[in-house]
């Protein structure tokens, strides 16, 4: 493999980090304020990105709709995730792990019946904006400017959420939430309505995640599974609950996954690649590259 | 003598056992008489990856059921079809067939979309002998791998090998096309059938070089992200792509193609099998100019019967287009009552001793079921995608139509297969 083409699997597997990390980062987010593993994660990003679709498509055209989908889709699985937060999971707080499993699991079911029934089983498909959807030339080949346009909004979201974590109360608090529950509920915050917050914006990222994938993929009722698959992997090998571990675990599983698919020995074992990484992470250091070990 | 009040009671309990035995006592539908109600099962993707397809064999197999209803059923009963989703899974396939055919007594089913979710479900239509007619799953071994093959199983769709090898000689047939890249999905289907196309490919025109590994060929089947697959057909600089990658799979390739590069499709011939249904996904933007192979394109089968299902499946639908899977479900359904009624029976044995052997007359046209491996001389069209300003998705021009007794497997490879001496049940070993 010449530097050319080295670069262009790196910027690919990047590209595939960034959406990664947008997904990943509302489900670790979750999961280190609030505890819980949230399986239906992935019926929101697949919410976001039918939303998205039925902006472009329906309503406003890709040049303005697009962007208007990237403020609006996010708000709207904000609000689900709100409904979700206080209606399911509330009552379930506090309780073993496999009940918050087994009613979020339940809510996939519910989300993937109610997308069908909305927006139909048929595949969709939407169009960027004409400004992204050209391509620039690198080593010879193409490469999608709307790639680069994914790496660049996940570093913003990125530096979006460090700032809301570490320079804002709210911030502050989710991090109390994270690092110490029991002293958080003792301080006199008003930790529901934290809880129901860090949901809410745990499912926006993920809205926000499926309004991005759409035009580069196809918008149907079964994109769901792979992309929360992805989002747990990093989020273990990240750790869950750090903003940086989702970061440096979707850069991991991105760039695993294109330079495994890139050497013909190793392409057919791409995608196990990520699950052997997330396994010796498992064994070594449980908690994840950036996480804290639970007390 | 007895009185009103008993015979009332008797009365009622004659009606209540009727209707408690069921299917003994006749039932009236729109004006029609029947002798009582035969299901039909069909378990079908209505979502997962390949639930565009199931939308469409829905509709198909609903229209063939009120057709043949108001033409008076068949044998004198009315038949139900009823259509399960399965989700594209597999498992559930299977839990769907054994429900069909245990709880809703399903004289017959009419097989699933993805080939291992038919393998998965033929053994339980042969531990119930009943009949499994496939419209859409194909992969050659159904019929002739140990491993799969059911006296039950009758197959209407033109197997892996036979699509494909249509598909791989056509593409060998441009001389200047030397560089190939392959992609196709890793389950059954694919597996089966892309060393197919390639061995026709290079039989065709031996000098075409493959440019990636066997190993290299397959993605999984859920792949909806192809970021890191483009630079990999990049670097490889082909003349030209082969795909069977379909349904949501297809779409996403498409879509990540062109965003990577608008001329993707002009600068890499492409061959991949498509339907309707991939044409529908994305309407603006399915390439023109690339070579496509379909089981049933309604636009390029000629004949009366066709003409009459498009305005009739338009009427029912919407003005939606027939695509080929409603088509070959509708053929599927077809077939299977028409041995059921040159039968006069509904008895497995009566029906299969029809089928195999039978000629039939559907929408595609004039087919027979050879009996040695129960597969069906259905043929398969090949063009290039052009935009008609009649429809709205593309349609194929420079249609070529190789029939379905050319690209049958020879019956000494049957024979082979079937007897096991192939290592593996691969075709390719075969001795």
């Amino acid at each position: 493999m010449d530097l050319g083409n080295l670069l262009l699997y790196t910027l690919a597997g990047l590209s595939l980090a960034a959406v990664l990390f947008i997904v990943a980062a509302g489900l670790s987010l979750v999961f280190g304020a609030l505890r819980v593993i949230n399986m239906a994660h992935g019926s929101l990003f697949m919410i976001g990105a039918f939303v998205a679709w039925f902006i472009v498509a329906r309503l406003a055209g890709s040049a303005f709709g697009f962007w208007g989908a990237i403020l609006v889709a996010p708000a709207i699985t904000a609000l689900i995730g709100g409904v979700v937060e206080i209606v399911v999971l509330k009552p379930i707080y506090g309780q073993e792990h496999l009940l918050q499993l087994l009613g979020t699991y339940a809510l996939t079911l519910v989300f993937a019946g109610a997308v069908r029934l909305i927006f139909g089983p048929d595949v969709r498909s939407l169009q960027a904006p004409d400004i992204l959807n050209t391509a620039v030339h690198i080593n010879g080949h193409s490469f999608a400017v709307y790639n680069l346009f994914l790496m660049g909004f996940a570093v913003v979201i990125a530096g979006a959420l460090y700032l809301l974590l570490n320079r804002t109360g709210l911030g502050r608090n989710i991090r109390a939430a994270i690092s110490d529950p029991e002293l958080l509920a003792a301080s006199g915050i008003n930790v529901t309505r934290l809880f129901t917050t860090v949901f809410m914006i745990g499912t926006a990222l993920a809205g926000l995640g499926g309004v991005l994938v759409a035009p580069s993929q196809s918008v149907d009722p079964g994109m769901d599974a792979n992309t929360l698959i992805n989002a747990f992997a990093i989020s273990v090998i990240g750790g869950l609950g750090s903003l940086m571990g989702s970061f440096v675990g979707a850069i991991i599983v991105g760039l695993v996954l294109s330079y495994g698919f890139a050497v013909p020995q190793t392409a057919p074992w791409a995608t196990a690649f990520v699950f052997a990484a997330m396994a010796i992470v498992l064994t070594i250091r449980p908690w994840g590259l950036f996480g804290r070990p639970e007390r | 003598m007895i009185g009103p009040s008993k015979a009332l009671a008797a009365g009622l309990a004659v009606a209540f056992l009727a209707v408690a035995c069921g299917g003994s006592s006749g039932t009236t539908s729109g004006g029609t008489t029947f002798k009582g109600t035969k299901k039909v099962g069909i378990s079908t993707a209505l979502t997962g990856q390949s639930a565009v397809y199931g939308k469409a064999i829905n509709r198909g197999a609903l229209l063939w059921q009120d057709q043949t209803n108001k033409k008076g059923g068949v044998n004198g009963y009315k038949i139900e079809v009823i259509v399960r989703d399965d989700a594209s899974d597999v498992a559930k396939a299977a839990d769907n067939t054994r429900s069909l055919i245990l709880e809703e007594k399903a004289v017959a089913m009419i097989g699933a979309v993805l080939s291992n979710q038919c393998q998965a479900a033929m053994p339980i239509a042969h531990q119930n002998h009943v009949v499994y007619i496939a419209a859409t799953c194909n992969d050659y071994r159904n019929t002739t791998s140990p491993d799969y093959r059911i006296a039950e199983y009758f197959s209407v769709v033109p197997t892996t090998y036979m699509e494909a090898t249509a598909a791989g000689i056509d593409a060998g047939k441009k001389t200047n096309l030397k560089k190939w890249y392959i992609l196709s999905p890793d389950y059954s289907f694919g597996r089966a059938e892309t060393p197919a196309f390639v061995a026709a490919l290079k039989k065709t025109n031996p000098s075409v070089q493959i440019l990636n590994q066997p190993s290299e060929w397959y993605v999984p089947l859920t792949t909806f992200n192809f970021t890191s697959v483009l630079p990999k057909i990049q670097a490889a600089q082909p003349d030209a792509i082969y795909s069977n990658i379909f349904a949501a799979t297809q779409t996403a390739f498409i879509n990540s193609a062109l965003q990577t590069d608008p001329t993707f499709f002009t600068k890499y011939q492409f061959t991949t099998l498509s339907s309707i249904d991939d044409f529908n996904a994305l309407p603006d933007k399915y390439p023109t100019g690339i070579r496509v192979y379909e089981r049933a394109p309604f636009f390029g089968i000629p004949g009366d019967k066709i003409k009459q299902f498009v305005k009739d499946f338009r009427a029912a639908y919407g003005g939606d287009y027939p695509s080929d899977w409603a088509v070959m479900d509708y053929d599927a359904l077809t077939v299977w009552a028409a041995a059921a009624q040159q039968a006069g029976s509904f008895d497995t044995d009566k029906v299969m001793a029809k089928l195999s052997g039978g000629n039939f007359d559907i929408l595609r046209g004039k087919i027979r079921i050879r009996p040695e491996d129960h597969q069906a001389n259905v043929p398969v069209w090949i063009g290039t995608t052009t935009r008609d300003p009649a429809y709205p998705f593309v349609i194929l021009k420079d249609i070529v139509n190789p029939k379905g007794d050319d690209l049958l497997l020879s019956l000494d490879k049957v024979k082979a297969m079937q007897s096991g001496s192939c290592k593996n049940n691969d075709l390719n070993n075969c001795p």
